[in-house]
């Protein structure tokens, strides 16, 4: 119903985990472990993947909510592998950039996901994916919907002309003009690649090589 | 592991409801997402939100890949909401219960025991409990909030126009009353990222850890 919002697209999925176990561990509980031991930000796979603004994994036990002798108590048969993510552009392509970046990953968390033993290639876990898609039914961007590398480009460039506003005010005009005209062919405006902010960046860029190129 | 990337926080919340009045929420979504920005308004005033969506899960649409899975057998549909938005918990909740109180009743309002927006207390209270938490999640800009992004864009598109219309036969004096007005304009785009204040005690004790668990990578391994 509302998986888009403009270029920006809300991917919604329940993975179902294998009911069993392996060296006497539920295999829920082991992909919970894979899962929590992923690196964050910018060692993140998904920093790998194009296009990812944000994505979380998590499992789901079983549903619950505050009971009461008035309501109906449902437990879930089979525990689920939750992934979600928000990124620019169409589902398939997304997809594939995900396998093709980050597919060791991929293996790994979802070994024990029932059915997952069928995937054996790019097009086979993205038709996966898609059976255990449910549709968003509103998906609110709150943010741009532009590609990451824009988003990210933009950043460095807020990061960047702050540091120049703060650092030239006093200068001549003369000065100010060149260091201006020097910044712009720095910073190569027009370039949406590089220089930029990387995805998961945990620190602010150094503007140092900048100043000094 | 952890519901905090950076700037952002990462919320789960799954709630059941009736199968037929889910049936009624889907109509109420989709009636929200033809007669946007009326209904979504209260959203975008608030700011502070990279990316939110609602997703209705059927009690028959459970995903089940194949007859060795078992079947569920639910008496209710469930409503996953998940959010991607900058500030701590308390500051998300208190937000949308002050800005939004009839948006929330409109979007949970069939859900079961829901106890309205308003007073708060409950709200928190069915918030939390029937909330689940991240196993891992990723945020492509940490040190940025949803309003750096927007920010960010305006500013560079502005820019890129500034320097494009600088021509060489200007003086020095007409560039810098243009840079001054450039400034002017463009003084809500400028300001200072980085690492998020620490929201909680938790939060703090996580980037505490962070820190020693770097400080110890990094030492020579005779040391270590």
């Amino acid at each position: 119903m509302a998986n888009t919002f403009g270029n920006s697209y809300g991917l919604t999925t329940l993975c179902p985990i294998i009911n069993g176990r392996h060296n006497n561990t539920a295999l829920d509980k082991i992909t919970r472990r894979r899962i929590q031991l992923l690196k964050e930000n910018s060692a993140s796979p998904f920093a790998r993947i194009p296009n990812t603004y944000f994505a979380r994994l998590f499992i789901l036990n079983d549903v619950f909510f505050e009971q009461g002798n008035d309501v109906a108590r449902d437990h879930l048969k089979s525990k689920y592998l939750v992934f979600t993510s928000n990124f620019h552009g169409d589902l398939d392509t997304y997809l594939s950039g995900m396998w093709q970046h980050a597919e060791a990953e991929i293996r790994h968390i979802w070994q024990h996901a029932v059915a997952f033993n069928n995937v054996q290639n790019e097009k086979d876990f993205i038709a996966y994916i898609k059976k255990c898609q449910l549709t968003t039914s509103l998906f609110f961007n709150g943010s741009t919907d532009d590609t990451l590398q824009d988003q990210l480009k933009s950043l460095y460039i807020k990061q960047a002309f702050t540091e120049f506003a703060l650092t030239h005010q006093g200068k001549t005009a003369a000065q100010l003009r060149a260091a201006f005209n020097q910044f712009i062919r720095q910073v190569d405006i027009h370039n949406p690649v590089s220089p930029a902010w990387s995805p998961g960046q945990e620190t602010l860029s150094d503007l140092n090589p900048l100043q000094q190129r | 592991m952890s519901n905090v990337a950076g700037k952002a926080y990462g919320m789960n919340v799954l709630t059941p409801l009736r199968w037929w009045t889910a049936l009624w929420q889907k109509l109420i979504f989709w009636v929200v997402v033809k007669t946007f920005p009326y209904f979504l308004k209260g959203l975008l005033t608030l700011s502070l939100i990279h990316y939110a969506r609602w997703t209705i899960i059927n009690r028959w649409s459970f995903p089940r890949l194949d007859k060795t899975q078992p079947k569920e057998t639910l008496t209710y549909s469930y409503m996953l909401f998940e959010s991607n938005f900058n500030g701590s918990w308390d500051q998300y909740i208190d937000s949308f219960s002050f800005a939004i109180p009839g948006g929330l009743d409109m979007f949970w309002r069939w859900n079961i025991k829901y106890p309205k927006s308003i007073p708060l207390h409950d709200f928190y209270h069915y918030i939390r409990f029937n909330q689940i938490e991240c196993d891992h999640y990723y945020n492509a800009y940490p040190l940025a909030s949803a309003n750096d992004v927007k920010s960010a864009k305006r500013l560079t598109g502005n820019l890129r126009s500034f320097a494009d219309s600088l021509t060489d036969n200007m003086t020095d004096e007409a560039f810098m009353d243009a840079y001054r007005q450039f400034l002017a304009d463009n003084q809500h785009a400028l300001g200072s990222m980085g690492d998020s204040p620490l929201m909680s005690t938790s939060h703090q004790l996580v980037q505490h850890h962070k820190q020693v668990n770097t400080a110890h990578e990094k030492q020579p391994e005779e040391e270590a």
